[in-house]
């Protein structure tokens, strides 16, 4: 079938015509019977071709899973329908503080990002492709070891015998507590989410027009005022977008906190794992896990909302 | 001698008091020199001992083909990019080492360089908020630079909603809202279509004229340095070629570059016979020279524009056989083969056209063309 569509195609278009009509033929007279049927393919159609194995993956692992997960968040144990499981954790202050300890985790992670990750971005952009090739590797880099060694890596480094409290207690400061606290889950959580904020930071950086700075300065505005009222405010949409991504990461990390928290830090995906594994309460899990996600998914649209209006549209527009 | 600060708060005082007027053309600020600029970049000299000084109130254009180090001498003026060498000056105090916040140099860039998350208002008023005018103040002054360069009702747009010929008149409202000591013009055409190119070009000279700040522009773009500026520095890898009035740096260009650069030319070699004139292929012509005469017997080489050109039947001049004659609407070119090499003259539409194969003569007036030692 293949061989003949591509000799009617030859035959019909002759030696002389473009280099593309005489083997294109061929594969699509495989595919639809018409040797004539190139390009008769809708595009809406190819193009909902290109997508289809994400949308497949998506709706087969994600939404769906999703759904179930709902749905059994609204089942007691014997399988009948119940609000039980919303008004135990949210009648519950133990559960209410693990959320809010959860929220606060994230939120303080971001901003660490922010904090760090600015300034290194704003070192890259003015660097030359192959500095900001190594640059990238390094930021990479935590991203390529495996969740659980990098997290035990910490443990020694911020244990009571690692380096940290040797340089502490060469100087003559008392080490405080660095582990199974928040402060551990901080520094771990920065060390991994870093690469999520700055590199949507320098996509937004990359985009601003490079003499704006100049002509700023040349109006008469020193160094910072520059920063701050043209680089900072053009750079937004990077920081809300890499903001969102180190945001929800964290508060749905398990391993991290797990190790670095130790006992103390608990997490809200902490306890999804322990009713879902340890108590055997699936139902409970999917509760917490939803609550979860409803107040992720919340506060990142109350926030991009927020920012939006703080910019107007010229940022995003 | 003042120091930086008290020349600061002097300039801002000016900017915010008084509402300048070019009355006394020697009172009048914008006197830039140059001596000796240098600058190295990635181990390259890309200019390199640059010296000019401009007149209150001048229009002087950099001209050259790209990387010829107009643009770095123009970063350098604005205090962008720091010299490696020599001196920069605005009347008389040397800024070399001021940074360009504390210069009052007002820029446009080749791309606009409009602030997009501002408005229009907002993007003219930053220069006037830095030097903390006050908001009353302010807001006249944007309204009023706004009708100046014709965007009165822009003020509430953002940039992007601006043509590129608005977004160019916003970023020169922007800039001359200071009232600047220089107004540097960084290809701010380019960017435009033909048209808008022109009117725009002629706007912005009217503009100068009336409000006499001293402008420096740079661009590649020959015609538009012979249509605007009051002289031109050609430049070429880094150097200053020649500084002259447009119709000097045409009618007699000092090098092969300029002669080269700037339209068409015919560029005879002859030897120099001494009292401004030369002996090309055995005939005495005549010709300017540029800087020093040449002495009696040197190798120079002269250049003459097609325009200036006359064919005569006889006479003294460069004899020679028509070659080709064409009718182009508003020239004539005729290509005339003398002794020297083939002579092309743009001979005005109703002139008497001579016929191919014709003996003739080609003439000029010496002050109509150049000559150089070779």
């Amino acid at each position: 079938m293949a061989a003949v569509g591509r000799l009617n195609g030859g035959a019909v278009s002759g030696p002389e015509s473009g280099p593309g009509s005489g083997p294109g033929s061929g594969p699509d007279g495989q595919g639809n019977g018409p040797v004539s049927g190139r390009g008769s393919r809708p595009r809406w159609r190819t193009g909902l071709l290109l997508a289809l194995p994400a949308i497949v993956i998506f709706a087969l692992l994600f939404v769906a899973p999703l759904f179930t997960l709902v749905a059994n968040s609204f089942r007691t144990q014997t399988g009948a329908f119940t609000f039980g499981n919303y008004v135990r954790f949210l009648g519950d202050p133990f559960y209410r503080d693990v959320l809010w300890n959860t929220l606060r985790v994230a939120a303080l992670t971001t901003v660490g990002c922010l904090v760090i990750g600015y300034p290194f971005a704003l070192y890259m952009r003015g660097r030359s492709p192959r500095v900001r090739n190594w640059l990238a590797l390094l930021l990479l880099s935590p991203l390529l070891i495996s969740m659980v060694i990098r997290a035990y890596g910490w443990l020694v480094v911020l244990g009571p015998n690692g380096p940290v409290a040797a340089v502490l207690t060469w100087f003559g400061i008392a080490p405080p507590q660095l582990l199974y606290n928040d402060t551990a889950v901080l520094i771990g959580m920065v060390h991994v989410m870093l690469a999520y904020m700055v590199l949507p930071l320098m996509g937004s950086l990359d985009r601003i027009d490079p003499t704006l700075v100049p002509a700023a300065k040349g109006l008469g505005a020193p160094g910072w005022t520059c920063f701050w009222r043209i680089t900072l405010p053009l750079s937004a949409p990077g920081m809300l977008a890499g903001a969102m991504i180190v945001f929800s990461l964290t508060a749905s990390s398990f391993v991290t906190p797990a190790i670095l928290g130790g006992p103390k830090v608990k997490l809200m995906p902490y306890f999804v794992y322990t009713q879902a594994t340890t108590t055997l309460d699936w139902p409970y899990a999917a509760a917490i896990g939803f609550v979860l996600v409803v107040v992720t998914t919340g506060l990142l649209l109350g926030y991009s909302r927020l920012l939006r209006r703080g910019h107007g549209e010229a940022v995003f527009g | 001698m003042r120091t930086r600060t008290t020349r600061q708060e002097a300039e801002r005082s000016v900017s915010t008091s008084t509402t300048e007027t070019p009355a006394d053309p020697a009172a009048r600020r914008g006197r830039l020199r140059l001596d000796g600029v240098r600058k190295v970049l990635g181990g390259k000299e890309v200019v390199s001992a640059v010296d000019l000084e401009t007149e209150p109130g001048e229009f002087l254009t950099l001209l050259g083909p790209s990387g010829c180090g107009k643009t770095t001498t123009l970063n350098m003026v604005a205090g962008h990019l720091g010299a490696d060498g020599g001196l920069i000056e605005v009347d008389g105090t040397d800024v070399t080492g001021t940074p360009p916040h504390r210069r009052s140099m007002g820029m446009v860039f080749q791309s606009y360089a409009l602030f997009p998350h501002m408005t229009i208002a907002d993007n003219v008023a930053f220069g006037l908020r830095m030097r903390k005018v006050p908001a009353a103040e302010r807001r006249r002054q944007v309204e009023e630079v706004l009708a100046m360069v014709g965007l009165d009702g822009m003020a509430g747009r953002h940039p992007r909603q601006l043509s590129g010929g608005q977004q160019q008149r916003a970023a020169l409202a922007r800039a001359l809202v200071i009232q600047p000591d220089l107004l540097l013009l960084d290809e701010p055409f380019s960017n435009l279509d033909a048209q808008l190119r022109v009117r725009l070009r002629e706007e912005v000279v009217a503009l100068q004229r009336r409000i006499g700040t001293t402008t420096i522009l740079v661009t590649h773009d020959q015609e538009e340095a012979l249509a605007v500026s009051d002289r031109i520095a050609v430049m070429a890898d880094g150097v200053i070629h020649q500084l002259d009035r447009p119709r000097e740096i045409y009618l007699r260009p000092a090098t092969d570059f300029v002669a080269q650069f700037i339209g068409e030319v015919n560029a005879l070699d002859g030897t120099a016979t001494g009292g401004g004139t030369c002996e090309v292929a055995g005939a005495r012509v005549g010709a300017t020279a540029v800087g020093d005469p040449p002495a009696q017997g040197a190798g120079v080489r002269v250049y003459v524009r097609p325009e200036v050109v006359r064919i005569q039947a006889d006479g003294d001049g460069l004899r020679g056989t028509v070659r080709e004659t064409r009718f182009l609407g508003s020239r004539i070119r005729c290509v005339v083969a003398t002794g020297a090499g083939e002579v092309t003259a743009a001979l005005p539409f109703d002139a008497q056209v001579p016929a191919v194969g014709e003996e003739v003569t080609c003439a000029w007036r010496p002050s109509d063309a150049s000559m150089a030692v070779q």
